[in-house]
């Protein structure tokens, strides 16, 4: 760790805003950027300020800036090894910034104690690539363990909540499954139930399509749009669907060599790209 | 008279000193001259009968066996004949006798008869026996009665004064003649038996007769073995599990800790450790119970093999696991106890069983330094009956632990190799490892996929047969790797 962190460039960034002040430049800036309906007075639930990830000396992210309001559904976009992920996995702390501040509900995230991070961190689910469930562990027990073990609520609390979150999925019917008997589609809808359960206060989705096969990304989209649409859930959302960005989106961000290109409502950006290098990479998408 | 009228008092004390005198000498002589003649003129040195206890050093009743019955003429006196006699239901019948007389360290040639007769045999000499002879009786192919018990051989003899009694020897302690003997006997009557026997492979290392009394002479030894492995096993899981947590933690000093106690224990022979704490203990003065000290250096041994075994195993569950729970909420406490151990165990129970299956075998190791377990007796029994069924019986000891384990490591085996498939059937001719595979077991029962023993068969059957069989360095599943 420390070997580590002596090849790194020590990189120096502002302290972060107070809240109040950082509500009213991240409201100007976003204003115009999102289809989210802004209230009096609202602040983001999710800062992002001058993040800066390296691993060893290759820099993943440069200067992060980004702010997500309560109930705004951010879609990124960007080609492979764009940050896209490294950006969502530091604000769940499964990356440690090498720098800046990420702030949740106006509470700084970043260099505290595992013990203070892993409070923090129940604020904010995720939803992995490889769907992550325990394959040890029911559909059921799967939704219940975090809230037992985390949250302490009662089993029969658990089981009830449990058996909510897997109805809205549609999958009351597997809850006594275990994983491997479940679809990958299945499964990740589970694991979707699993961090909805939590009622974090943002919703992180790391390419939850990606692994997969293509008639299974359908099921696994519409619940994703319910969640988006009806529950009012804050999720930042790492994908290439491109329709369900266009759709459900409040807001595209596109990144490209851990940098923050364009970013703006759906349908400017896909319409309109203003940067060649987004143009290039919708066009290339199709 | 003068003397003892001037003498007065004195003369009277003279007088009662010499009579004093004169009764002791007297009585001194008398009994000088009677001893002999109110002594026994033979006397019964000892009795003694050849154990017949196949391996064993008992004497068992119904079987037949020798009796070796020694006495001693006295000096002056002559003995024409002896007769032996056992009570209530001990048989001379078909019995030859040998007779061996001594006289010092020379051997008297002697001529008699022996007729047995019931429970008694009487060996006439043509010429009586002279003085402080040693008579040796040998009598073969006499039995002790079958319930067993405590015999003295009593009798009666010949001398120029006519019969005399026998005194009774020491007692023999006779074994009751077990089912097991039984077994035996009717074994040694069957011809097929000695049809076997004759064989000089089949007679060597599995004579019927040997195997069964062994089996019964064995048990004792499992029952150590199987004892010293189960008291220790549970130790060298919590102690495998410790050092495994220590081996992947983050502080420098606990993994070195870890390492250096797994690499010594796993780079050395259990024999060389074995050895040392046997003979080393006590030389610090420290003594521990045998069964015990074994207990403790078999748990130690078994708890490095372990700790690899856990270590390999926690290592294999996917980083999106702890992720996942991470994501939760959940803390590295509750991460490790909810979600990493439940899974790591799973899979290591097929690579635990090998090992299990292995330090059970190894407890043999433990004979070499004097405890009395399986293979400690097997060697004894050879010893004495210079035949290798025992250790045949000793094997079969081992195989009625072993060969259930092996069944169990392979069916558990298969069972997660095909949950980890997601239920379905698995292709032919390929084994899948129970660890390569990222994803982990629902019950197998789930999708009712039991019916395909026989295409799982030969390769798993192979593998699972030859898995205890190697070194614990290579314990199936690819677990227990070493690094």
């Amino acid at each position: 760790m420390c070997a580590r962190k002596s090849h790194e460039t020590k990189i120096e960034v502002p302290a972060t805003l107070d809240a109040e002040n950082a509500a009213r430049i991240a409201l100007a800036a976003d204003k115009d950027l999102t289809y989210h309906g802004f209230a009096e007075g609202e602040h983001p639930i999710v800062r992002i300020e001058h993040l800066n990830k390296s691993f060893d000396q290759t820099k993943v992210l440069r200067d992060i800036n980004l702010d997500v309001w309560p109930g705004e559904v951010v879609v990124v976009l960007g080609p492979s090894g764009s940050g896209k992920s490294t950006m969502l996995r530091c604000i769940n702390l499964l990356e440690t910034p090498t720098a800046g501040h990420i702030l949740i509900d106006d509470q700084e995230i970043t260099g505290k104690s595992n013990a203070d991070a892993n409070r923090l961190r129940r604020d904010v689910g995720m939803v992995f690539q490889s769907f992550n469930l325990f394959p040890h562990l029911t559909a059921k027990q799967n939704v219940m363990i975090g809230q037992t073990k985390v949250l302490k609520k009662s089993k029969a609390e658990a089981e009830a909540e449990a058996q909510r979150q897997l109805e809205a999925v549609g999958l009351a019917d597997r809850a006594d499954f275990k994983p491997p008997q479940l679809s990958g589609g299945q499964q990740q809808r589970v694991a979707i139930a699993r961090a909805v359960a939590m009622h974090p206060a943002v919703l992180l989705f790391d390419e939850p399509t990606s692994a997969l096969d293509p008639e299974l990304v359908r099921g696994v989209l519409d619940v994703m749009r319910d969640l988006a649409k009806n529950s009012g859930m804050t999720m930042i959302v790492v994908t290439h669907e491109m329709g369900f960005a266009r759709e459900v989106a409040d807001r595209v961000v596109f990144m490209e060599d851990g940098v923050v290109v364009e970013q703006g409502k759906p349908d400017h950006v896909f319409d309109h790209p203003q940067n060649p290098r987004t143009a290039e990479f919708l066009g290339s998408i199709g | 008279m003068e003397f003892s009228r001037h003498t007065g008092v004195l003369g009277s004390l003279a007088r009662a000193l010499s009579v004093l005198c004169l009764a002791l000498t007297l009585g001194f002589a008398f009994s000088l001259a009677l001893a002999p003649t109110s002594a026994e003129a033979l006397t019964t040195d000892k009795a003694t009968a050849r154990p017949n206890e196949d391996g064993g050093s008992g004497v068992i009743g119904g079987m037949d066996t020798r009796l070796t019955w020694e006495g001693t003429v006295e000096a002056g006196e002559e003995v024409s004949s002896i007769t032996l006699a056992l009570p209530e239901g001990a048989t001379f019948d078909g019995s030859t006798t040998r007779i061996t007389v001594l006289d010092g360290l020379t051997r008297i040639d002697v001529s008699g008869t022996a007729q047995s007769n019931g429970d008694s045999v009487t060996v006439t000499f043509d010429e009586p026996i002279g003085a402080s002879s040693l008579v040796r009786l040998e009598i073969t192919g006499m039995q002790f009665p079958s319930e067993g018990g405590d015999y003295s051989v009593s009798g009666t003899y010949v001398n120029a004064d006519g019969e005399q009694t026998l005194d009774n020897s020491p007692a023999i302690t006779v074994i009751a003649n077990t089912p097991l003997q039984s077994i035996v006997n009717w074994l040694d009557e069957q011809e097929w038996v000695s049809a076997w026997n004759s064989n000089s492979f089949l007679g060597m290392f599995l004579k019927p007769q040997l195997l069964v009394t062994s089996f019964a002479s064995l048990v004792p030894g499992w029952l150590l073995c199987l004892g010293i492995v189960v008291i220790a096993y549970p130790f060298a899981l919590a102690l495998g599990l410790l050092f495994a947590m220590l081996k992947i933690s983050r502080h420098r000093l606990l993994r070195a800790i870890a390492v250096v106690y797994i690499n010594i224990l796993r780079g050395t022979p259990l024999f060389l450790q074995i050895y040392i704490m046997f003979f080393g203990l006590p030389m610090l003065g420290i003594n521990i119970n045998n069964n015990l000290l074994g207990v403790i250096v078999m748990a130690v041994n078994s708890s490095a093999y372990l700790a690899e075994i856990f270590r390999a195993g926690i290592q294999s569950i996917p980083v999106g696991q702890y992720e996942a729970a991470s994501s939760l909420g959940m803390n590295h406490v509750q991460t490790m106890f909810s979600i990493i151990i439940p899974q790591t165990v799973r899979r290591v129970i097929p690579t635990i069983t090998s090992d299990f299956i292995t330090s059970y075998k190894d407890t043999s190791l433990l004979s070499s330094v004097g405890v009395m377990e399986l293979m400690m007796y097997a060697k004894n029994l050879t010893t004495v009956t210079g035949n290798i069924t025992p250790y045949m019986a000793a094997a079969i000891f081992y195989l009625i632990v072993t060969l259930p384990l092996i069944k169990v490591v392979g069916t558990v085996e298969a069972n997660i190799a095909r949950s980890e498939r997601g239920g379905g059937p698995r292709p032919k001719r390929r084994v899948a490892s129970a660890v390569e595979s990222t994803e982990d077991a629902p019950e197998a029962s789930a999708d009712g996929g039991h019916g395909e023993p026989f295409e799982s068969g030969s390769g798993d059957v192979l593998k699972t047969l030859s898995a205890p069989f190697r070194p614990s360095t290579e314990t199936p599943g690819g677990v227990a790797d070493v690094r």
